[in-house]
């Protein structure tokens, strides 16, 4: 009898300590954010051991505690599915909390609220939890909704400012939106299986149907093209919300989802190919968006965006096992990047414009180190975090049968994470300073640097040691010409040079003025400005229209009435207008001499 | 105009038609066509102002040309048959050649644009002879060709010469081209029925040509050519605006009065050769018809126009104008729907 179980309970229960601790006295005390950080950290500990456990002996477990209850022929229960997704996440997630919530110690140091902060952060993560360790889809729904209101609470945190309590709005819409999907792949499961056990739904045959439902409900909740502003509006939250929630952990849960029910996506090419097309457009849409952007969270949550899209990409090469480990190793550096940009803007005094940052690699070396660190491994240098998932992802696709527009777009896009990685680093690090010369610019809160160096230890080693550790699932793609494998590399390192010579432009005194063709680029492809304006009007409109005036007015008033009354009349006008002229009279009787001898000719008596 | 040139240009006239009625060769039928022709030139130009000259020409040109059409179509015939006789059968050819230069003497439409502009130019008495008698030749020979006349063309001018004749009155406000507008439908109607029973035509004829008599010579009395004229000859003479309004409403082809009896007839007989869109579109243009005849009641004879206080005190003088028969034909416009029955056994 081992500890598996235990453990794994033991560590959920752990993070629940803390909001027990709410309702106390203890909620108002100064030290509850240092006592919810070390409760992950025990977390953390206490699930690592399960994880070892599993990459050792391939020790998978299912925990089926409580029966809620049953309906006709549907058994709801709580029951947890520990596989190899859930044991890796779970360790890597709470690493990157733990890091966030030290960080946030800092950050949020100064706010009345700070208590409520951690709650809603460990509430969040608790939410995570159970979305990633669910073995049913109604607990999984649970997790689902609680990480949405979640996002929901923590972007609008600075609820005073109208833009925090819209963006927070527009991230619940669009996420309801991705749910219809959700209940739709519920409601088709309810009606051909008797059960909603993951175990029991991988053997049904599926059609196209819950699959979409799926696929929507990703495509909502991580931002996919055609759901996705509501990432970047994100950024209205405070930054460890935007480290944690929407960098790492909150919206990859779209793309875990789809990861968890690759058995039924891999046989089913309808699937795989949309959600390729999917990945692909998204990738390159946010990428482009990502070029013009001058806030510096914004930048971050596109490349979040864009890396989602590559994600989406690899399900649909059928690599679900490989999307899996890109969720993992991203959490570390956009987490660390986040972490970064967040130390940036707080010593600047709350700017957050990298049009008025700069030189700020002398000021701030460690921030501006690992800074670099994160977007080298975001582009995927080599033997660097990104490196192992993402150049795995790039290989497998250029050898595999897909679409090869989609493969274009996505190398396009991987360049594209080099341009603007590199108009970070330019703007925010190099060059001379364009922000007021009275901030204090340190570096010597232990709970930053401590936090930031945890997660730039993930961002250097995390890719080695977990692909070297985790059990292979499948044959992994070993032969392959040599510009097919080095085509990753190329790219980026084509986006470095053409974006350093793109960013030194700046510098010069005259300024050539832009096209508008980067509008596009800066509007975010138009699409908010279109889309959150003009489908609401018109269904109103459509609404108002067909309740008030579609009866009264239309029916009983113009269609027959008034169109006989001003059809007659305007036909009336029209012929007998003449002008008098014989000369016209007689032509027209030639054109009906002529019309009458084509009617006779072709409809004889 | 001199007694004597009247005569002989009235004489004309009558026995020009006459010889167009009475013929079998086409060529004598072409003779008196433009005997009529010829003759009528003069009545239109009766009293000679720039306006009366121009309605003349134009009407001339129009009537030349049919009657050219008209001819060729008799040589085509003779030169395909070897005979010059009018029979039922000729060729089509021929027979669509006459059918449109017949169209054109009638003002049937497509070729129905010189009919208000003639009708405007002239004096009111030259407008009832040009509406009414000049209408009897070219149905005539219709009448004897019908058999062979193109079914499709003729329901097609037909209706199209309604929907006209309907669209085209709504936009006036001129006596004269209101008239010229319901005799441009009137021959729709006319034409409608030709194929199928072509005694109805007649008939037809014959009604329309008493109530336009009728009409003109109300509006004659009083030398009304506009509705606004029209509009106070309540204060004139009352008696005839009632009459007025009876003559209008019988025009318009409502029941109780004489002008319902060959719409009445004429659908009855569409329908039984199993025609039903078409006499359900006539009737419906129909009431276009009627609603500017409507309109000219209501502002003569249900309503006081606005008019000064000035002209409402008025000597009635006598009228010295000739109006023969006014009263019998008005009383035969209006009140002979109950002869119904013996009037479809004359044809």
């Amino acid at each position: 009898m081992n500890l598996f179980s235990s453990l794994i309970l033991m560590s959920l229960i752990i993070l629940l300590f803390p909001i027990f601790l709410s309702f106390t006295n203890f909620y108002n005390s100064h030290t509850f954010p240092n006592y919810v950080k070390t409760s992950i950290m025990c977390a953390l500990t206490f699930c690592t051991l399960p994880s070892l456990m599993f990459i050792n002996y391939n020790y998978e477990l299912v925990i089926s505690n409580w029966h809620w209850m049953t309906i006709q022929t549907m058994n709801f229960t709580m029951s947890f599915k520990l596989d190899y997704f859930s044991l890796m996440f779970m360790p890597v997630a709470l690493f990157v909390t733990w890091s966030i919530m030290e960080f946030s110690m800092w950050y949020m140091h100064s706010d009345p609220y700070i208590n409520r902060f951690f709650k809603y952060l460990l509430m969040f993560l608790i939410t995570m939890m159970i979305l990633v360790t669910s073995n049913n889809l109604f607990q999984l729904f649970i997790g689902w909704e609680g990480v949405g209101i979640m996002s929901f609470l923590l972007i609008g945190w600075w609820y005073g400012r109208t833009d925090a309590n819209t963006a927070a709005l527009q991230a619940i819409l669009y996420n309801r939106i991705g749910d219809i999907g959700f209940v739709l792949t519920m409601a088709w499961f309810m009606f051909n299986s008797n059960s909603w056990e993951l175990q029991q739904l991988f053997m049904t045959e599926t059609s196209l149907l819950p699959l979409m439902g799926l696929l929507l409900a990703a495509t909502g909740k991580s931002a996919q093209f055609g759901l996705h502003p509501w990432l970047p509006s994100a950024m209205e939250g405070p930054t460890p919300v935007s480290a944690l929630l929407h960098s790492s952990t909150m919206v990859v849960a779209g793309i875990f989802l789809l990861v968890r029910f690759y058995p039924l996506l891999e046989n089913n090419e309808t699937a795989k190919t949309l959600a390729l097309c999917l990945g692909a457009i998204t990738t390159l849409f946010t990428a482009i968006c990502a070029l013009t952007q001058n806030d510096i969270k914004k930048i971050v949550a596109f490349s979040t965006s864009s890396q989602l899209g590559l994600m989406m990409v690899t399900i649909g090469i059928n690599q679900p096992h490989l999307a899996f480990l890109h969720i993992c190793t991203h959490a570390f550096f956009k987490a660390m990047l986040f972490m970064c940009s967040g130390s940036i803007i707080h010593n600047l005094n709350d700017e957050q414009d990298i049009r008025k940052m700069g030189g700020l690699f002398k000021a701030l070396p460690f921030t501006s180190s690992s800074l670099m660190v994160g977007s080298l491994a975001l582009t995927g240098t080599p033997f660097l975090t990104g490196f192992y998932s993402k150049d795995l992802i790039i290989e497998a696709a250029n050898t595999s049968n897909t679409n090869a527009w989609a493969l274009m777009i996505t190398l396009l896009a991987t360049s594209l994470t080099a341009v603007y990685s590199t108009r970070i680093i330019f703007f925010a690090l190099m060059g001379q300073p364009r922000f007021s010369s009275l901030t204090s610019i340190n570096e010597n809160n232990p709970q930053l640097m401590n936090s930031i160096k945890r997660l730039l230890f993930g961002s250097i080693f995390a890719g080695f040691l977990l692909s070297y550790n985790i059990p292979p699932m499948n044959t992994p793609l070993l032969t392959m010409p040599f510009y097919l494998k080095t085509t990753a590399l190329f790219v980026t390192i084509a986006g470095f040079i053409i974006a350093m010579e793109l960013n030194q432009l700046t510098l010069n005194l005259k300024l050539n003025y832009y096209s508008h063709s980067t509008k596009f680029s800066t509007l975010l492809g138009y699409f908010p400005i279109t889309m959150h304006r003009l489908p609401p009007k018109m269904n109103l409109l459509i609404s108002q229209k067909l309740a008030t005036t579609l009866l009264d007015q239309i029916w009983m008033e113009k269609t027959v009435p008034k169109l006989v009354a001003i059809t007659q009349s305007s036909a009336s006008t029209l012929t007998s207008n003449h002008k008098g002229l014989i000369k016209l009279y007689f032509l027209s009787f030639l054109v009906s001499t002529t019309l009458a001898l084509a009617m006779v000719i072709y409809f004889p008596v | 105009m001199n007694p004597l040139t009247s005569s002989a240009i009235y004489f004309t006239l009558f026995s020009g038609t006459l010889i167009t009625l009475f013929s079998s060769h086409w060529l004598l039928i072409w003779v008196g066509l433009e005997m009529s022709l010829l003759a009528i030139i003069p009545i239109l130009m009766s009293k000679p102002n720039p306006r009366s000259i121009e309605a003349a020409s134009k009407y001339f040109l129009i009537q030349a040309t049919a009657s050219m059409i008209l001819m060729m179509a008799a040589i085509i015939n003779f030169y395909n048959t070897g005979q010059w006789s009018i029979s039922n059968t000729i060729n089509q050819l021929s027979s669509l050649m006459l059918t449109l230069a017949l169209s054109m003497k009638m003002g049937l439409a497509p070729f129905h644009l010189w009919v208000p502009e003639v009708t405007q130019g002239i004096p009111l008495m030259s407008g009832l002879i040009l509406l009414t008698w000049q209408k009897i030749a070219p149905i005539s020979i219709m009448y004897q060709i019908a058999p062979s006349i193109n079914y499709n063309l003729i329901m097609f001018m037909a209706l199209m010469s309604i929907l006209l004749g309907g669209w085209g009155g709504l936009n006036q406000t001129q006596l004269r081209k209101i008239l010229a507008y319901s005799s441009i439908a009137h021959m729709g109607w006319m034409m409608a029925i030709i194929s199928f029973n072509p005694s109805l035509s007649i008939l037809n004829l014959l009604i329309y040509m008493m109530l336009t008599i009728n009409m003109f010579m109300l509006l004659y009395y009083n030398k009304k050519t506009s509705t606004l004229a029209l509009s106070n000859s309540w204060n004139k003479s009352p008696l005839l605006t009632s009459i007025i309004l009876m003559v209008l409403m019988s025009l318009g082809g409502l029941p109780p009065l004489t002008g319902f009896f060959p719409k009445w007839m004429i659908i009855k007989e569409l329908v039984s050769n199993n025609n039903i869109i078409l006499p359900t579109l006539m009737a419906i243009m129909a009431l276009l018809n009627l609603y500017f005849y409507m309109r000219l009641i209501y502002s003569t004879s249900l309503t006081l126009f606005p008019s000064s206080n000035n002209t409402k005190i008025k000597w009635l003088f006598e009228n010295t104008k000739i109006t023969p028969l006014i009263s019998a034909i008005a009383i035969a416009s209006t009140m002979s729907l109950p002869l119904t029955p013996i009037l479809s056994t004359l044809y």
